[in-house]
């Protein structure tokens, strides 16, 4: 056994994700669930509400679910992989021992209780918090009472912890798909040299450094993006929201907004700066000043944090015209909704700010890298 | 000149004494050879006197700057102007190939004529290649380049051959000596092989924390004259 409960407790970003995303589907689904047979009592005049408010559970539960779905299992992806390099010599060694990679992945099934323990925790609060929401989504003169429904119990918490148990030994099975004397020395898959065709763009060496900095940690700057996207989407709908809808769904979408940026943030830049520790230390030991590590680490990153906002502001934008002017076109008294530029730019002021505060730290995290480090090692 | 004054040094709250009282000068283009067993404190001198590591009291001076007083930053700043290090086990960037590794130092210096120096140590093949792709030879030849192309005044080697076989190490040791010829600088190196400081000026050697015997020799030998 190399895997232990207390290895699956750190894996906070996915207990997060998979809380934020079964939180949302639970209240949705069980609204829907719960409205769907009073659809005969509706009246003609409310049937357009509710319709519209049909759709955008559906809509809601498609949305959130897949989106972080899709990231859970990118995240599980990246546990994975980080688990499998930073106890290579220990996977590596039992493999020379002769454990099979079956026998290895087999380990890696533990992985599911951080899904369980988010998805538990979210199905819980969806529920417990399901009266407050009913209240804000129920047509008037229309009572929703809220039901308990056992199929959302195996469809949002038993489902996906199975179901990512499994994915998770199996992305350990490929991941340790490789001679055990690799593993041990980290040898992922060496690349056969190519004479590549010079460009004339003369870099400095640090900006040339920030770039191999950031095509070594590919799957970072997918979790730098996304926490700007969400940080981007969530605020600005969440500002929209509450002119649109209602201020409680626009704090809501806010929270959870902000909870999963900066989840998706302080991830990112914990394994940047744990990936790039030896390159840290050894510029250091070199002579190289903060400024230069700080640029050669983190600078890469911003053009995809910038695409992030940009890509979450165009997301928040269509998804609610298509809300507003395609599901609730009918239904009566629903402002017009017109892109808000002065939120944009409100949201991408605060962007910089709080971004800047996280980068803060971790420079400042990067500065007490110990020039030791790299001696000790081995 | 490299000058230190009675350093001390420990460990784990004071139950390790890896420094006893450790005075010690080098002449500047001095080739020194730092000689102890495991755990006998040439690790930890040589981190001193680099300036990796502050000494729990006593003073390092090194052409007449003092480094005991020094903050994190103008240590960093010092390193950048003065000192080189060649590591054991070779610490290169293994997302950057040969040529960016080197250009890693290069870069401090500015030096843009660093070709001639992978040359030298018979690299030039091996430009675009990625450190897992070289033997341990090539790696430890990389590193020296890395090194060298930062122009320092003084050069730390930290076991250099001590991962390497005989004919690869000696390979190593003439090209570091070959190059010291050339450039000049001062060359402090911590080994416990006793081969290797017969080809020094200066040997130091060391047991539990202590200088125990500092002598110099009267004909330094080659690299091929030595036993291994």
């Amino acid at each position: 056994m190399t895997i232990s409960l207390k290895d699956c407790v750190k894996l906070t970003g996915i207990v997060i994700v998979c809380f934020c995303a079964v939180f949302v589907c639970t209240f949705f689904l069980s609204f829907y669930l719960d409205v769907l047979p009073l659809r005969d009592s509706v009246t003609a005049e409310t049937l357009p509400l509710y319709d519209a408010q049909i759709a955008t559970a559906q809509m809601c539960c498609a949305v959130t679910g897949g989106v972080l779905t899709l990231i859970s299992v990118i995240m599980l992806i990246f546990y994975v992989k980080l688990y499998v390099d930073t106890h290579a010599k220990e996977l590596g060694t039992l493999k020379a021992l002769g454990y099979s990679n079956r026998r290895l992945a087999m380990d890696f099934v533990i992985f599911g209780v951080s899904v369980f323990i988010g998805c538990a925790l979210g199905f819980g609060c969806g529920y417990a918090s399901a009266p407050f929401i009913y209240e804000q989504l129920t047509i008037e003169g229309m009572s929703v009472n809220v039901n308990f429904h056992v199929e959302l119990l195996f469809a949002l918490v038993i489902a996906p912890t199975v179901v990512f148990s499994a994915l998770a030994a199996l992305i350990a099975s490929v991941a340790l798909r490789r001679p055990a004397l690799n593993i041990i020395r980290g040898i992922k898959k060496i690349k056969i040299s190519k004479t590549k065709v010079h460009n004339n763009k003369k870099r400095t060496f640090v900006v040339e450094m920030a770039l191999k900095t950031v095509s070594a940690n590919k799957l970072l700057t997918f979790f730098v993006a996304f926490s700007c996207f969400c940080f981007s989407a969530m605020v600005q709908m969440g500002a929209s929201m509450e002119n649109l809808v209602s201020g409680t769904m626009g704090w809501m979408i806010l929270v959870i907004g902000l909870v999963l940026a900066l989840t998706s943030a302080f991830m990112a830049l914990t394994s940047l700066l744990k990936n790039n520790a030896k390159t840290i230390a050894l510029m250091k030991t070199m002579g190289y000043a903060l400024y230069e590590r700080t640029t050669a680490v983190f600078i890469g990153f911003i053009p995809f944090a910038l695409l992030g906002f940009a890509l979450g502001t165009a997301y928040q934008y269509g998804l609610l015209s298509l809300m507003i002017n395609l599901i609730f076109k009918n239904v009566n008294e629903v402002p017009d909704y017109t892109f808000n530029v002065n939120v944009m730019f409100i949201t991408l002021a605060a962007f910089i700010a709080v971004y800047t505060a996280i980068s803060a730290i971790y420079v400042a995290k990067l500065n007490k890298v110990s020039v030791k480090e790299i001696m000790l090692e081995n | 000149m490299i000058v230190a004054k009675n350093l001390n040094k420990t460990y784990n709250n004071g139950n390790v004494e890896a420094l006893k009282d450790v005075s010690v000068e080098i002449a500047d283009g001095a080739f020194v050879v730092i000689l102890g067993a495991s755990g006998s404190g040439k690790s930890t001198l040589m981190n001193v006197l680099s300036g990796l590591e502050k000494a729990d009291s006593g003073q390092v001076t090194i052409s007449g700057q003092s480094l005991t007083e020094m903050n994190d930053k103008s240590l960093t700043e010092f390193r950048r102007k003065n000192i080189s290090f060649v590591f054991q086990q070779y610490y290169l960037l293994h997302h950057l190939n040969v040529e960016n590794n080197v250009k890693m130092g290069a870069n401090l210096a500015k030096n843009s004529e660093y070709m001639p120096l992978i040359e030298a140590l018979g690299l030039q093949s091996k430009l675009k290649s990625k450190p897992c792709e070289l033997s341990g030879g090539e790696q430890q030849r990389v590193c020296i380049a890395r090194a060298l192309a930062k122009k320092p005044s003084i050069l730390f080697l930290d076991e250099p051959t001590g991962a390497l076989d005989e004919k690869t190490g000696r390979g190593v040791l003439d090209c570091i000596v070959k190059e010291k010829e050339k450039l000049g600088f001062t060359m402090i190196m911590v080994t416990h092989n006793q081969n290797i400081a017969e080809m020094a000026q200066i040997v130091v050697k060391m047991n539990s924390g202590k200088i125990v015997d500092m002598f110099a020799n009267d004909k330094q030998k080659n690299v091929y004259e030595i036993g291994w």
